[in-house]
């Protein structure tokens, strides 16, 4: 089976699994990945949710801080990010929504403005969110990302309402959610894997793993790279993260989607264990 | 290489033993299970259910009306009110039950008062979710009468006739019902006249009905 097809099924999968809430499974595992618990089907809990909840407003919890950590952790240090890539349910979505995002990427003002000139910056801002709005505003003044977070709104507050129509009402958070809802949207249609680039929190968690994982992809021996490559850059262009594949080694963006592996014509780009 | 090899298979084992601890020696699964994913975290929903004040006899679960909620009905009605550590909208009504009851306490205390208001006792329980014993905790699914399972949660449980039985007849709310502090006093004055009124219609047959 081919890989690609082999991560799509993953996907799928792991995206039922996610959801299997809606036949009475609640389990108190934390999700390896970004989904929320409001979910009318959800299984497990946003880890994000157990974070805040832990220092929320200058407390502190030590189990709700550690159990998502852990959880996290275990999965960055054997696959790094992949969970990104073979697991998150909003990576299956933008891998839809990725398709468009490469279209427009022929125009030269996506290509040149969004890729190339904000991508540098705007990559290390999903730091910022992790610890300034789930850890740091979480602690000082109670508020949570979780109450804005663009993710809950697609997967908790959309379901819901078709759910149970005229049962809910728009809550003080709605409307900036709902702001920030089609922001994340336009971004997820503007660039590919937008959120996961920019933005996702749990991205920026797992991103340091992938210098320590046991799984990785890499290039083949430098001497054999240099030696076969023939320069095509196919694996940067097919890359839904952005990275120049042709230096690529334990990158913290890359989610091992395999698309590098898969598009080289000389094999040259493998997942790597150890 | 082969030094990075054992770091590696270091850090997984730290990870592995760490998780299978935390599973082992605390609560953590349950309480995620209670406190996360159980409980419908309204604030991450961004809404709010619509508010209704019909009382009903049957309880949300099917379960029986604990205890300490009968036992305290022959002191008068039974005003529940559920919170969490973790709520915008249980941050937002803390100071109006507050006022409204005209009393002072603590997020994470639990509070349990009888309050005299227009010559009626009213027992006033404050349940916060994440600090309290599993009767008063369990007591959340059965007066969730609308099935939303989010908090904050307001009950008022009173006494109705139904077909020759006094039995508990019980509201609830949720959330922060209305867009101001004087609406939400409003509506709370309005339920608690409504259980008080049909307490007093019905007490005296609840309390033949105990003895």
């Amino acid at each position: 089976m081919k890989l690609q097809v082999k991560r799509l099924l993953s996907q799928i999968l792991i995206f039922f699994s996610a959801n299997l809430g809606a036949f009475g499974l609640k389990t108190g595992f934390c999700y390896p990945f970004f989904y929320c618990h409001s979910c009318p089907a959800s299984t497990s809990a946003c880890p994000l949710r157990a974070l805040e909840q832990s220092v929320y407003s200058k407390s502190f919890t030590w189990y709700f801080f550690v159990y998502p950590i852990l959880i996290l952790g275990f999965f960055g240090v054997l696959t790094g990010r992949a969970v990104c890539g073979w697991a998150c349910p909003i990576g299956l979505l933008q891998r839809a929504t990725g398709k468009v995002a490469r279209r427009l990427k022929k125009y030269q003002v996506f290509d040149e403005i969004i890729t190339k000139k904000i991508d540098r910056y705007l990559k290390y801002a999903k730091y910022f969110v992790l610890i300034g709005l789930v850890i740091l505003t979480s602690w000082l003044i109670g508020f949570m990302l979780t109450d804005i977070c663009p993710i809950g709104f697609l997967t908790g507050t959309i379901p819901t309402l078709l759910l149970y129509p005229g049962k809910f009402v728009p809550n003080t958070f709605f409307l900036i959610s709902l702001i920030i809802f089609i922001l994340f949207l336009v971004l997820i249609f503007i660039v590919e894997r937008g959120w996961c680039r920019y933005f996702c929190p749990i991205g920026a968690f797992l991103a340091p793993f992938n210098k320590i994982s046991y799984l990785h992809v890499s290039r083949v021996e430098e001497e054999k790279f240099e030696k076969e490559c023939i320069k095509c850059n196919a694996c940067s262009k097919n890359c839904p993260m952005g990275i120049d594949v042709t230096k690529l080694y334990r990158d913290p963006e890359c989610i091992l989607c395999g698309k590098c592996i898969t598009v080289c014509p000389k094999n040259l780009i493998e997942f790597r264990r150890k | 290489m082969k030094k990075f090899f054992v770091a590696q298979i270091t850090i997984i084992l730290i990870f592995a033993g760490g998780l299978s601890g935390i599973f082992l020696y605390t609560d953590v699964y349950e309480n995620v299970q209670s406190r996360i994913v159980n409980v419908l975290c309204l604030s991450c929903l961004k809404l709010e259910p619509k508010t209704s004040i019909d009382f009903v006899f049957d309880t949300a679960n099917g379960k029986p009306h604990p205890e300490f909620v009968i036992e305290n009905l022959t002191i008068g009605p039974v005003f529940l009110h559920f919170s969490e550590d973790v709520c915008h909208g249980c941050e937002v009504m803390h100071p109006v039950i507050e006022k409204f009851f005209n009393i002072s306490f603590e997020k994470t205390d639990s509070v349990y008062e009888i309050k005299n208001i227009q010559g009626t006792s009213v027992v006033y329980f404050y349940i916060n979710i994440d600090h309290t014993t599993p009767e008063l905790r369990n007591s959340l699914y059965i007066y969730d009468k609308d099935n939303v399972q989010g908090l904050p949660m307001f009950s008022m449980i009173s006494l109705g006739y139904d077909k020759g039985i006094v039995k508990p007849y019980f509201t609830s709310v949720y959330g922060t019902l209305k867009d101001t502090d004087q609406e939400r006093l409003d509506v709370f004055s309005s339920i608690l006249q409504e259980g008080i009124e049909i307490y007093e219609q019905n007490i005296d047959g609840f309390l033949k009905l105990r003895i």
